[in-house]
């Protein structure tokens, strides 16, 4: 059974800079991307690899959309390497701090866009804000079933087979489509590394770009943006050690001294 | 000419930035670097890397000297253990590509290209280095085969490579014009290997190769006999722009390693980066680095256009193996004591770097090259 997935990436700064070059820009309340890489989120890459392994196994086509600026291009290009069968660029022009809301907004206008779909895949988070709202928010904004925290997916008698992480094991899922699944990673989801000649195919492969006005969206909204998201502060958290030697006569007196202490620290923080 | 990389080349270089930190350094950390790295050279094979300069007709991936240099220094900042072995395995691959017939191309290089059959160059004798055309191995014609007698030493995947490019003498009393170049394959009757030789810092050592009455049949002659000293040195013109790229990646990661250690070792209270003759260091490290990369790109994109590109490919392998050797001995000198430690990285590659100011050709031999090419434009 053929199955038409949509994957939607994120292209972000690289998080694997050493620490000590990564600085934010308390001012803009944002990171400064100084000498750092632009990749592709490596959840929203877990998603695309999980797609490509469906794919492999049932047929079907896979679509890949982001939302970004320029150099959101390269992202979608390593899709294509990666063997995505299309990419669709949504120029964001001018948003500052997307927040998730009117990201799923903006994603779901082009899905509405593109037609029929069966399945959407998301990353669960993306390795620089980590907020993980976008797949909850996309599945509202489309009306359908969303599931979360999915690392495997097959193909089910009534429709998808999803095996899902939770807080103490796992659940596996039957789940009608269409309906949108944000992916985490898993040893059997690691990104494959395109191959060279498919590096150098991407770029002679068409690209699709849209804009938000071409989306039909409220353009002038989606770039305000949303109220229920600020970000308030930014910073580095500033590391502390301080070393305190607990006293007393007896060991039993030090112990519960000690104890006493752990305990105001902790309560503290 | 473009200095900067263009959108293609820098996704490459990230598709082997990713084999590296993924698959590579993985590996090699675990299994060491004394065993060939059979994964990691099929994998290469898997991903498109293992023929990248070569005919699309034949497997390979039909990109440019630019993009093959690219992909060797990216591969080499991790040591040279898989640069030097793709840079190797394009000897004979290279060889076929150019002088083979079409059964010859059809039945090596596309294997070749998805690495599933690892290539090796056998040219140097225990008396033969840099005068390569007094090599001793004999080749007769014998009915319908060849027959195989000698020596060679220092082969690279010497006992692990499939097919060897062997030059051989097929008429004494000629010189260069008596050579001719074989296929030998791994298993053919008479050809046998000696014990592991262990050259400093070549991570995955190298055999000598013998020949006792070893038979091949005379369709393996690449060329016409007589050919093979031009062959080699072909191969060699080539081989030098993949020797200088292997250098640059390997020099590149120690300046990187001994630029980020300033920042984090403190002497007289503060950084050693804040200290004059550490910056000094840094300085003409990365100047050494930066001017080698600039000349062996030059090589490239000459042997891209169909220029002549021998002069500077010697200039780029003795700019590019001295820098190596250069940055990496100052790397060590900038980690002071802990730089001589096995458990830090820069002793390895400082070890790798200076058997690279000899093979290919030695520096002295790259400055003969360079010289007659001058005066040969004098000359003209």
């Amino acid at each position: 059974m053929p199955v038409n997935i949509i994957v939607c990436v994120k292209q972000i700064l690289d998080p694997e800079i050493p620490s000590r070059d990564f600085r934010v820009d308390a001012e803009q309340r944002e990171a400064v991307r100084g000498a750092a890489n632009l990749v592709t989120n490596i959840f929203c890459e877990n998603a695309l690899e999980t797609a490509l392994q469906l794919k492999e196994k049932s047929g079907g086509k896979i679509t890949v959309i982001s939302y970004g600026a320029d150099s959101t291009e390269d992202a979608l290009r390593k899709a294509l390497a990666m063997k995505a069968d299309a990419a669709i660029h949504i120029l964001n022009d001018g948003q500052a701090h997307p927040d998730p809301l009117s990201v799923a907004q903006v994603l779901a206008a082009a899905i509405r866009k593109l037609g029929e779909f069966d399945v959407v895949m998301l990353g669960r988070e993306s390795g620089d804000w980590g907020v993980g709202q976008t797949a909850g928010l996309l599945a509202e904004e489309l009306g359908v079933a969303a599931v979360a925290f999915v690392d495997k997916v097959e193909i089910g008698a009534d429709g998808l087979q999803l095996k899902r992480q939770t807080d103490v094991g796992y659940e596996r899922v039957a789940a009608t489509m269409p309906l949108v699944i944000s992916i985490t990673n898993d040893e059997h989801n690691v990104p494959r590394i395109p191959k060279t000649r498919d590096v150098m195919m991407s770029f002679r492969q068409p690209l699709t770009k849209w804009t938000l006005e071409d989306l039909g969206v409220n353009a002038a909204e989606v770039r305000a943006g949303n109220h229920y998201y600020a970000v308030v502060d930014l910073f580095i958290p500033v590391q502390e050690l301080n070393c305190e030697f607990v006293d007393g006569d007896t060991l039993e007196a030090r112990v519960e001294k000690f104890a006493q202490r752990i305990i105001e620290v902790t309560g503290s923080m | 000419m473009d200095y900067t990389l263009s959108e293609e080349q820098e996704q490459l270089r990230r598709l082997v930035e990713e084999f590296v930190g993924r698959d590579a350094k993985p590996y090699l950390d675990k299994h060491g670097r004394e065993d060939f790295p059979w994964p990691l050279f099929r994998k290469l094979g898997e991903l498109g890397l293992a023929a990248i300069p070569f005919p699309l007709a034949y497997g390979g991936g039909g990109l440019d000297y630019r993009c093959y240099a690219l992909v060797l220094e990216e591969l080499s900042r991790l040591g040279t253990a898989l640069g030097s072995a793709l840079a190797v395995h394009g000897l004979p691959q290279l060889i076929l590509a150019k002088f083979g017939n079409e059964e010859q191309k059809q039945k090596y290089l596309p294997a070749m290209a998805r690495a599933e059959l690892l290539g090796a160059f056998a040219l140097t004798e225990p008396h033969a280095g840099s005068d390569a055309q007094a090599i001793k191995t004999r080749a007769e014609l014998r009915g319908d085969s060849y027959v195989l007698n000698g020596q060679k030493i220092w082969i690279t995947h010497g006992g692990e490579a499939d097919v060897y490019l062997v030059m051989a003498v097929t008429e004494k009393g000629l010189g260069a014009k008596g050579i001719s170049a074989f296929i030998v394959e791994k298993g053919a009757p008479g050809l046998s290997f000696g014990k592991r030789e262990r050259p400093m810092g070549l991570p995955h050592h190298t055999r000598e190769v013998f020949f006792d009455d070893c038979v091949i049949p005379q369709a393996n002659l690449v060329g016409n006999a007589g050919d093979g000293f031009k062959v080699a040195m072909t191969a060699l013109d080539s081989g030098r722009i993949t020797i200088a790229a292997t250098s640059i990646g390997l020099a590149q990661q120690a300046l990187d390693y001994a630029l980020s250690y300033t920042l984090e070792r403190t002497a007289f209270g503060k950084h050693i980066a804040e200290f004059q003759g550490i910056q000094f260091m840094l300085a003409d490290m990365a100047a050494a680095v930066e001017a080698a990369r600039c000349v062996m790109r030059k090589a490239a994109y000459l042997r891209d256009s169909g220029l002549p590109f021998n002069l500077e490919a010697s200039m780029a392998k003795l700019l590019a193996t001295d820098a190596a050797m250069k940055v990496t001995t100052d790397a060590v000198q900038i980690y002071g004591g802990y730089g001589t430690s096995e458990d830090y990285p820069v002793q390895e590659l400082m070890r790798e770097a200076k058997i690279s100011q000899i093979v290919e050709g030695t520096n002295q031999i790259q400055r003969m090259v360079i010289a007659r090419e001058l005066l040969k434009k004098l000359r003209q």
